[in-house]
């Protein structure tokens, strides 16, 4: 056991931290908005010093790099409140699934656009009917001579507004062959028949999209994987973003958690004894889901395969987030009840407390997570 | 960041699982709670034999060792003895007890010492001191006059007298030590007696929360086990979620809690290592102590909650005194009450991150709302 980075960790880390304070306005100020060219510009930025694809293999661009590495990544650009990438499905999730269940043609069409933040992709899997139970999927790939022809809906996909490329779960098999059926597509968004249309959350955003399908031609080139191999690729994809985003997620959180902290200085609570006692036991929470997030990364370096951990980190990191949002609102008082260029910080409270409502529904319900957990890890009998 | 243990030290937690699995099923844990004397140091040979009081054995491997016995309910003084008496004793280059031994360093009224050079009598009572009966020697802190130092007191001397108290934890028995001009000798002066200290309560706290963490497990275990097993509406209850979710939720604590107290163990172990126990270092120092005042939060209620949860889970059986879950809840219970090691956790990650308490002034209001 050595918690401390190896020289190469090391290194990579100075280095990368040292490039982030050279091209990023110093963090801690109020959140910075960024508009969507801000966005593309930072995401080839990233390419051109190195930081894209990370842990790809070498022969496809990528540097090679253990998941350490990674996660490194994610927590300095995190603290460093570097901007999202548009690219991460692309990066973190397309990417790696096309490596290890693409063909070559797929690879070379796609990766090095990936790489660059060219080529932006988003996810279609969740359908109005068809979201914890993915399996229920009914957007229909009807099979016609070179490929097929897509009827349907997706829902809740992120980027799709902004996507040029979706990898898209349709069933090829018959209605009610649930796991069995199910084919995975590369998706061209441009094309005839897809319409894609901004969902608007609760909270104001419009980050997710709903992508409508009518009668849209994909070619039989576009399969990724076999053809009613659809469920394993889909869960493959999800197994990969699961790797890494723990440390993600605690590192952004880390950052919320700073913020916390300035507020109760600024109204003034630092000293109420019941603050105090909720601001430790949320840092021993946030602590925890740290470190286990690097226990995590430990566990998938050794055995190539993302561990029970994920589950936890996702289902305790989402109360956690809320947890905060609602100590943060609490020490506004009265002045919770405004918003926007009224409130502190433009409303960052208040939009994250609204947010962050999604965080136990979106990538996994908590509901989902605690059986997974039960169910896999605990070995308790299924409950359905 | 490698949180991986090494093979020696998978084989170490693997050996003290089985050697307690053997020696100490949970029908024995029950006779020893319901007998007399309740702690159980006729084994001390066989764990001394078994390399269990080696003086090479890190504070992550002590870990492991803790949490095994907090799984077993390991009931000997071997606790009592590593986390409390043995920092005082290493740190003074004393060779220790030879035998179980433990320590009082509460702060606060308790004994006071007279005496100079290796000369010493301690006259007072220190209160709740676990594993004081079976113990060869007791660690007092006491009061000089001129600052608190740290004494070694044999329990067989004369001007020594042990009232045990009734505990909650039969298996972890607390007495009260009343020393009138007792003999002691002289382990830690008053110069640097308060670093020794914040090395011993550091490790003391961290193979507290260990410990807990095993119970945690121990608990979720049997917890499991019953809902695999106990049917109602002709399915086992385990498939209920309302049963299942809860523990879940107590897997996902305990683990958090875990992860706390491997890195607490690695930065305390290292810093040890170092010669920096007392956090020469501010910065360091500070990140220590906020590490092992995590370990030891999440800890104890990672203990109480899969506790609670598995007692709930195991339903009107769980409420029972013949069922095992009720020795390890009254450990839990034990974990979070003691109060030797030095200071509240949350209050000392508060002072950390927003500085101490009485100290904090209201900052002026700015226009915009900006920090």
């Amino acid at each position: 056991m050595d918690l401390r980075d190896s020289p190469p960790q090391a290194a990579f880390r100075a280095g990368l931290r040292a490039w982030l304070r050279a091209n990023l306005p110093a963090p801690g100020g109020p959140p910075p908005a960024r508009d969507t060219v801000a966005l593309r510009r930072f995401s080839e930025l990233l390419h051109t010093a190195g930081y894209a694809g990370l842990t790809w293999p070498v022969q496809y661009g990528g540097r090679g790099l253990a998941p350490a590495f990674q996660a490194i990544y994610a927590e300095e650009s995190a603290l460093a409140e570097a901007p999202d990438q548009l690219n991460v499905i692309g990066l973190n999730m397309v990417g790696p699934t096309l490596i290890a269940h693409g063909t070559p043609a797929q690879r070379e069409r796609y990766l090095p656009g990936i790489l660059s933040g060219t080529v932006l992709f988003c996810q279609g899997f969740s359908e109005p009917d068809a979201g914890s139970d993915l399996a229920a999927v009914r957007t229909r790939a009807v099979g016609v001579p070179g490929g097929y022809r897509l009827h349907g809906e997706k829902v809740w996909s992120s980027y799709a507004h902004l996507a040029d490329h979706c990898l898209l779960l349709a069933r090829t098999g018959p209605a009610g062959s649930r796991h069995h059926g199910l084919t995975c597509f590369l998706l061209d968004l441009h094309a005839a028949g897809v319409t894609v249309a901004p969902l608007r959350q609760l909270s104001g955003d419009t980050d997710f999209n709903q992508i409508r399908l009518d009668d849209v031609a994909v070619a039989d080139a576009d399969v990724v994987g076999e053809v009613g191999g659809g469920w394993r690729v889909a869960m493959a994809t999800l197994a990969h973003e699961r790797g890494t985003f723990g440390v993600t997620l605690t590192a952004r959180l880390s950052v919320v958690f700073d913020r916390l902290l300035a507020t109760v200085r600024h109204t003034g609570r630092a000293s109420d004894p019941r603050v105090r006692h909720e601001v430790a036991a949320i840092y021993t929470v946030l602590q925890g889901l740290r470190h286990t997030g690097y226990r995590a990364l430990g566990a998938l370096a050794a055995s190539g395969e993302p561990g029970p951990e994920s589950s936890v980190l996702k289902l305790v990191w989402s109360a956690t987030n809320q947890r905060i949002g609602a100590l943060a609102l609490e020490l506004l008082g009265g002045a919770a009840a405004l918003d926007g260029r009224d409130a502190l910080w433009g409303g960052y409270w208040q939009h994250h407390r609204l947010r962050s409502r999604a965080n136990s529904i979106e990538g996994g319900t908590s509901e989902i997570l605690r059986s997974v957990i039960a169910e896999r890890v605990l070995r308790l009998p299924r409950s359905r | 960041m490698d949180f991986a243990l090494s093979p020696a030290q998978r084989d170490l937690a693997d050996a003290a699982r089985r050697y307690l699995a053997r020696q100490y099923p949970p029908a024995r844990i029950a006779a020893l709670a319901g007998g007399p004397g309740g702690s159980e140091a006729g084994s001390w040979p066989e764990l001394t034999r078994q390399g269990w009081l080696d003086d090479d054995l890190g504070l992550v491997e002590l870990c492991l060792l803790a949490q095994e016995s907090g799984y077993a309910l390991h009931p000997t003084p071997w606790w009592s003895t590593v986390a409390l008496a043995a920092p005082v004793y290493r740190a003074a280059g004393d060779k220790g007890a030879d035998g179980p031994a433990t320590a009082a360093l509460r702060a606060g009224p308790g004994p006071t010492a007279r005496g100079a050079g290796l000369d010493w009598t301690l006259t007072g009572t220190a209160r709740r001191v676990p594993d004081a009966q079976p113990a060869v020697e007791i660690v007092v802190r006491a009061d000089t006059g001129a600052g608190p130092a740290l004494f070694a007191v044999a329990t067989d001397g004369p001007g020594v007298a042990l009232t045990a108290l009734a505990g909650i934890d039969p298996l972890r028995p607390l007495s009260d030590v009343d020393l009138t001009a007792a003999g002691a000798r002289l382990l830690v002066p008053p110069g640097t007696a308060a670093a020794v200290l914040a090395g011993g309560y550091r490790q003391a706290a961290v193979l507290l929360a260990a410990e807990a963490v095993g119970v945690a497990a121990r608990t979720l275990d049997l917890a499991v086990a019953y809902a695999g097993q106990r049917s109602q509406f002709g399915r086992p209850i385990g498939s209920y979620q309302a049963v299942a979710h809860p523990l879940a939720d107590g897997y996902a604590q305990t683990e958090l809690a875990r992860s706390l107290v491997y890195r607490a163990a690695w930065l305390a172990g290292t810093a040890n290592l170092a010669g920096t126990a007392d956090g020469g270092d501010p910065g360091g120092g500070a990140e220590l102590a906020r590490a092992v005042a995590a370990a030891l939060i999440a800890a104890r209620q990672a203990a109480l909650g899969c506790a609670e949860t598995a007692i709930q889970t195991a339903g009107g059986m769980g409420v029972t005194w013949e069922y095992p879950l009720h020795h390890w809840y009254r450990r839990a219970l034990w974990c979070q009450a003691y109060d030797g090691l030095g200071g509240d956790p949350y209050a000392t990650i508060a002072d950390s991150l927003l500085g101490p308490a009485d100290t904090v002034e209201a900052p002026s209001p700015r226009p915009g709302g900006a920090p």
